[in-house]
């Protein structure tokens, strides 16, 4: 036991003192010199990594809401796209429909016209053989008086030259 | 300081050559304290420190203190001194690589200094006052890990297997506690503040020696457990090598050496896990201190 008070347990008076005079003047000497700027430095560093960090996440929720705003106007124009091409085919159908019918409408009244000319035509057409009968009777009628012919001649001739004009009409 | 190494290593060697030597007187030649004398063969700076010695530091400081410089003192500097030469250049270097810097020296040490910050003083004081604590806790960690890591090489000593050195050490923490509780809960807090709050008038003496008591056990508890810790591996490696000298032989030297090998990676997880204990134990005191029970 004497061996260890001596040695092993022994607390040297000036050992002490040299201890805390060394360990006092370490860290004085370290506390301004070293710790101070690599405390700062490394403060600063965390300080700038969490306002990147915070930075990045506004950055992320900004662009996420940028990217919603997107996909609703490619929507919207999507459905206006949509719109735009139902309504120039009913207007394409519109205009097809408006053009048959006009061509219809016209095809029929040429037509009219047409029969109204055919009309008009074989009225004149009448009226000109009318008078071509009228002239042809009184050719007749003075080749008959001519010739002097019997009232029953006569007769006979005007009765064969109506028919005629019967089955021209 | 190659002088310096030299003579303290043959200083190691003499003490084995004696063959009527007990293990005891060995492993106390290892482990215990001596002032550095010259001898006709040691360096300047082992004959500067012994004139020293033999001149200013001759006589008892009030009559109390020895102060002659011993091995353990200058293993203390020379650990102090690996403190200096460490880490005011990383400073240099950190102040001014903003970013971060590239090399591998520097960022070995901002992590060890990371580790301080996260681990040791960071759960024990207030946000505000961590930047405050840590100059204080850093060079607390850093230099009981350069003190215990220096005994595992051969020629060296633990400075921190001293009860005078850890008890020194020791003494910076109870001034701590003591001068932050005073300081932030006011000059009565050695009557008053140390005894938690709300508890009966009548026991309030009874608390207030065991809280008091207490003060003094937690540094006192500090200063055993570093001693006890560093100076076991030592004991364990010393024993170790000594096997071969008491037995003479290859087989056994063989076993021994694999045995005081593998002491001695365990003492250096040994030597991080004490100094980081002491450093947090430290910090959580002082911490503790800054607020009322």
């Amino acid at each position: 036991m004497d061996v260890l008070k001596e040695g092993l347990l022994k607390v040297d008076p000036g050992l002490l003192l040299w201890t805390i005079i060394t360990f006092a003047v370490l860290f004085l000497i370290l506390w301004k010199a070293a710790w101070k700027p690599i405390v700062d430095a490394l403060d600063a560093r965390a300080e700038k990594v969490r306002s990147d960090i915070e930075n990045a996440e506004m950055m992320r929720i900004e662009a996420e809401k940028q990217l919603a705003q997107h996909k609703e106007m490619m929507d919207k124009a999507s459905a206006e796209v949509a719109s735009i091409i139902a309504e120039g085919k009913a207007d394409a159908e519109r205009v097809r429909s408006g053009i048959i019918e006009k061509a219809g409408a016209e095809a029929k009244e040429l037509s009219e016209k047409v029969k109204k000319e055919i009309e008009l035509a074989k009225d004149k057409a009448l009226s000109e053989i009318t008078a071509e009968v009228v002239n042809l009777s009184t050719e007749i009628a003075a080749k008959i008086i001519a010739k002097n012919l019997n009232p029953d001649d006569q007769k006979k001739l005007v009765e064969e030259a109506i028919s005629k004009i019967g089955t021209v009409q | 300081m190659i002088h310096l190494l030299h003579n303290v290593s043959s200083f190691i060697s003499s003490g084995g050559h004696g063959e009527e030597e007990s293990v005891s007187d060995i492993v106390m030649h290892h482990l215990t304290d001596h002032p550095i004398v010259a001898t006709d063969g040691s360096g300047f700076f082992t004959r500067f420190i012994h004139e020293l010695n033999t001149t200013i530091f001759s006589q008892k400081f009030f009559g109390v203190f020895d102060m002659r410089i011993t091995r353990w003192v200058v293993m203390m500097w020379i650990a102090a001194l690996l403190c200096l030469v460490i880490f005011l250049p990383i400073a240099r270097k950190i102040k001014k690589a903003k970013m971060g810097s590239s090399s591998k020296w520097v960022n070995l040490w901002e992590v060890l200094v990371s580790f301080v910050h996260d681990e040791i003083v960071e759960p024990n004081f207030d946000h505000h006052y961590v930047k405050k604590a840590m100059p204080w806790f850093s060079t607390v960690f850093f230099f009981i890990l350069f003190c215990n890591l220096m005994g595992l090489i051969p020629g060296m000593s633990t400075a921190t297997g001293n009860l005078a050195v850890t008890g020194g050490l020791a003494i910076f923490t109870l001034l701590g506690m003591i001068a932050v509780g005073m300081v932030k809960q006011g000059p009565l807090w050695i009557f008053t503040g140390v005894v938690p709050s709300g508890i009966p008038i009548v026991i309030f003496p009874l608390m207030w020696v065991i809280e008091v008591l207490g003060l003094l056990i937690k540094p006192f508890a500090l200063t055993v457990r570093l001693f006890a810790n560093m100076t076991a591996g030592h004991i364990v490696i010393i024993i170790f090598i000594y096997l071969v000298m008491m037995f003479k032989s290859y087989f056994v030297g063989i076993g021994s050496v694999a045995g005081a090998l593998l002491i001695n990676l365990l003492e250096l997880l040994v030597a991080f896990i004490q100094a980081y204990i002491f450093a947090a134990l430290s910090a959580m005191f002082i911490g503790s201190s800054m607020h009322a029970h």
